[in-house]
């Protein structure tokens, strides 16, 4: 059983691994910064670090909210990077049996551009477990990765699970 | 170890340096014992050895002995720095034992066996290092008295100032201390701790006088070197007695020279201003409170006064703790000639270094940021830059070539760095046809194309260049992460000079902060030339590109031309207002760019705090900071910004070859 971070984009819920997870935070909303990809809100300050905010439903193709009282920033950490994911609102932590998470269908793989990896049934629930590795690193433009012979994006590819 | 081996090319020996090294072998070692980093210590130990062994014959090394000596030196430093890292220190390798081993042959190996000549306990012993017993016999042989002292350490002691510590401190001075090791004994009145320190010592000094010293009954001192003793406990007494002088002698200059100096981790310092930070954040916070007050019609007086105390008073705090991170730009120096030997040896190239520094010093995080690209930029002038010294012949330079490195503050905000060589100069042609781009026309156009990503101008790889950083890492270091400038000057068959600018601290600046298409910025005071009001009758508007390139105007300033940027239009803000107020002057390659702006708000100083997601990297934007909002405001580099739209700036009508990075991504 492991902790599960639960939270709601449009009518789908999604979870995270609770390790995965720095904290979460209601929102107020980012300061812009130009250039940057149409997915990304702008940047907030979280224990004296800058993080950019990922509009989760920009990402998944959803048309954008209205700040809410709900809404949400849950501050992530993958391979050490720090990134807040904006969400419409995140209430629960769940203890998931991850040997009951069953492969994404095909459809949802590809629906959700593959950051969904897996999905888990809790009684007439449907969670969707999102790939966070993926999901930050094929944003990642790094100047100097992108001077390598290989980008990192084929690198995630190889994580997803078959 | 480059002066002994500078004198030792006059021809002179230098034992001065000689016992210096040795001393701060012993004193890596000695630390190293302490934190159980075997290697480092069999490292450190042989060249200890053998060194003492030169100091004895007047401190003469051969050639071969100094490079064997820096290659321990390397290796310590290999796995200091691994350790740094959390890695584990590897075990030296045999072959650089061997080497350093057969260095020290003319000494000849400890001979005897240490069980019968030392009068320890088995138990004790076998606590030792080999070294440590090593230490004992020679010590022993050079006529000294090896003596083993106990410490009962109890409150009644405690009382009288007798500690461990101070018993250790005291002992420092009457004799030398090989170890001390911790004994669990049985509670006695003697021993009411149940502990038991036993010191083992090396001292010339009779019983009565380390007793008295130290503050310990001379029962409580044993002598441990078995009798009788062999005739060479006799070898040449007089000049062992000489060796204790001159120790003494040099212990306390080294004490006088410490004292009062504290060594502090860097994240100490750290902790120390990001406490300030905070403090500033709240204090900007506090005067918003106080303003909110002022306009509600509060009488904020005494306040306002005491805002103005804390002010001063913060600004003063400031200046103490960006002084204490402060470090000498010599410390970055004198880390070159080393740097230069080994070159010279890897290229084979004949060069002499020409350092001139000055006594500036620069904040310990820029200064470790900047060595990597001064080695760079050393490594690119002996590999590439300097050629052999037959072809120097056939090109009628001297046989040597010329590595110049030059330090000097600029204003009391800047350092510049210059790099220079003599060699063959910078190809233009074959640089622009290597990018397959047109050649450029001066030098800045040349800096662009070598600071391209993956641009390396040798086909082959070689041991000391071609790999790791590039000038491109180079110039994200000084421009991205420091804020500063980097230029090149270089004649072709001449020599090429790199010149590097960069603020003398980071972290804490004073800004103007200005508000543009209703969000809010800052720029660092330092990058800005002036503020100038734009009169709107006075622009004249630029024909726009139909590809979507910012529209460039041109004011006319004090009776020149100067193009000027709406910032709004480059980060695509809602402007406002059309009829823009103030215009912000900044110089690249000294060449002013203005960038109009809605209006100013003030200038204050702020905590720059990096940006570090790749995500939200953009051209012109070097860090955030937090005004007493809770949201960050971002920190602009205009000088950068205007880089990046070189193209739609510059007079001489080029074409962009594709759109700032800022609008693409």
């Amino acid at each position: 059983m492991k902790l599960h971070v639960v939270f709601s984009l449009g009518n789908a819920e999604y979870a995270l691994p609770f390790e995965s997870v720095l904290q979460m935070e209601s929102y107020v909303g980012a300061t812009l910064v130009p250039g940057a990809p149409a997915y990304v809100e702008g940047i907030v300050t979280v224990r004296g670090l800058v993080v950019p905010v990922l509009d989760l439903r920009t990402r998944f193709g959803l048309p954008r909210a209205e700040l809410r009282l709900d809404t949400r920033i849950i501050v992530t950490e993958s391979a050490g990077r720090v990134v807040a994911l904006r969400v419409d609102s995140a209430r629960e932590v769940l203890k998931l049996d991850v040997a009951k998470h069953q492969p994404a269908p095909q459809i949802v793989n590809e629906r959700s551009s593959g950051f969904v990896h897996a999905v888990h049934s809790l009684g007439n629930r449907l969670l969707l477990l999102l790939d966070l590795p993926k999901l930050l690193g094929e944003n990642s433009h790094d100047r100097q990765l992108s001077a390598l012979p290989e980008d990192d994006g084929s690198s995630a590819h190889q994580q997803l699970p078959s | 170890m480059l002066a002994i081996e500078s004198s030792q090319r006059g021809g002179e020996t230098n034992p001065r340096a000689v016992r210096e090294t040795f001393r701060s072998l012993h004193t890596i070692k000695g630390l190293s014992a302490m934190v159980g980093i075997e290697p480092v210590v069999a490292i450190a130990h042989r060249m200890e050895n053998f060194l003492r062994d030169s100091d004895r014959s007047g401190g003469a090394l051969p050639q071969s002995a100094i490079d064997a000596l820096l290659r321990g030196v390397r290796a310590i430093e290999q796995r200091i720095a691994a350790l740094g890292r959390g890695d584990s220190a590897a075990a030296p390798s045999d072959e650089l034992l061997v080497a350093l081993d057969s260095l020290g042959l003319g000494a000849g190996p400890v001979a005897r066996s240490a069980v019968a000549v030392l009068d320890l306990d088995p138990d004790l012993l076998g606590k030792l290092a080999p070294f440590e017993v090593d230490q004992l016999m020679r010590g022993i042989a050079a006529g000294q008295r090896a003596l083993r002292a106990e410490f009962n350490p109890s409150p009644e002691r405690a009382a009288q100032g007798l500690t461990i510590n101070s018993v250790r401190e005291r002992m420092a001075n009457v004799a030398d201390i090989v170890r001390v090791l911790p004994r669990a004994v049985p509670v006695t009145p003697a021993a009411p701790g149940g502990l038991c320190f036993i010191l083992i010592l090396l001292s010339r000094s009779s019983d009565e006088v380390i007793a008295e010293a130290v503050g310990l009954g001379s029962t409580n001192l044993h002598s441990i070197a078995r009798q009788p003793a062999t005739p060479q406990v006799e070898v040449e007494p007089q000049r062992a007695v000489e060796d204790g002088l001159d120790d003494t002698e040099h212990g306390a200059i080294d004490t006088h020279a410490r004292r009062g100096v504290v060594r502090v981790d860097v994240n100490r310092l750290d902790d120390a201003m990001e406490g300030l930070s905070a403090l500033i954040v709240t204090r900007y916070r506090l005067a918003r409170s106080i303003a909110s007050l002022t306009e509600r019609g509060v009488n904020t007086r005494e306040l306002s006064e005491i805002m103005k105390d804390n002010a001063r008073q913060l600004r003063d705090l400031r200046a103490a703790i960006v002084r204490v991170r402060m470090v000498p730009v010599s410390e970055l120096l004198e880390r070159i000639p080393l740097l230069v030997r080994g070159l010279r040896r890897a290229t084979q190239r004949s060069v002499r270094l020409e350092l001139e520094g000055g006594n500036a010093e620069l904040d310990k995080s820029v200064s470790e940021r900047l060595f990597p690209v001064i080695v760079h930029l050393v490594r690119n002038a002996v590999d590439h830059a300097i050629e052999t010294p037959d072809e120097r012949l056939r090109r009628g330079k001297p046989e040597e070539g010329l590595l110049r490195v030059t330090c000097s503050a600029r204003g009391s905000a800047r350092l510049e760095i210059t790099v220079s060589d003599d060699g063959r100069g910078i190809d233009r042609a074959a640089v622009a046809k290597k990018a397959g781009r047109v050649a450029p026309g001066d030098d800045a156009g040349l800096l662009d194309l070598l600071c391209i990503p993956g641009l390396s101008t040798r086909d082959i790889v070689t041991t000391t260049s071609g790999r790791g950083m590039g000038m491109e890492i180079v110039k994200r270091t000084i421009v991205d992460e420091l804020g500063g400038e980097l230029s090149v000057q270089s004649q072709f068959g001449q020599g090429t000079t790199f010149t590097v600018r960069v603020p003398l601290t980071i972290s804490i600046v004073d800004a103007f902060s200005f508000e543009c298409g209703e969000q809010r910025f800052v720029v660092p005071v330092a990058m800005v030339d002036e503020i100038i009001e734009v009169d709107p009758n006075a622009l004249v508007q630029v024909p726009a590109n139909d590809d979507g390139s910012p529209a460039v105007d041109i004011i006319s300033r004090r009776g020149m031309a100067l193009p000027m940027i709406r910032l709004a239009q480059v980060f695509r803000l809602n402007a406002t207002n059309n009829a823009c107020g103030k215009a912000i002057v900044v110089r690249r390659a000294g060449s002013p760019v203005a960038f109009a702006v809605d209006r100013m708000l003030g200038q204050q100083e702020v905590v720059i705090r990096p940006i570090k997601d790749a995500l939200v990297r953009a051209p012109g934007v070097s860090g955030a900071t937090d005004l007493g909002d809770g949201r960050p405001t971002l920190v602009l580099d205009l000088v950068a910004l205007s880089a990046s739209l070189a193209h739609f700036v510059t007079a001489d009508g080029l074409k962009p070859a594709a759109l700032p990075a800022a609008r693409t991504r």
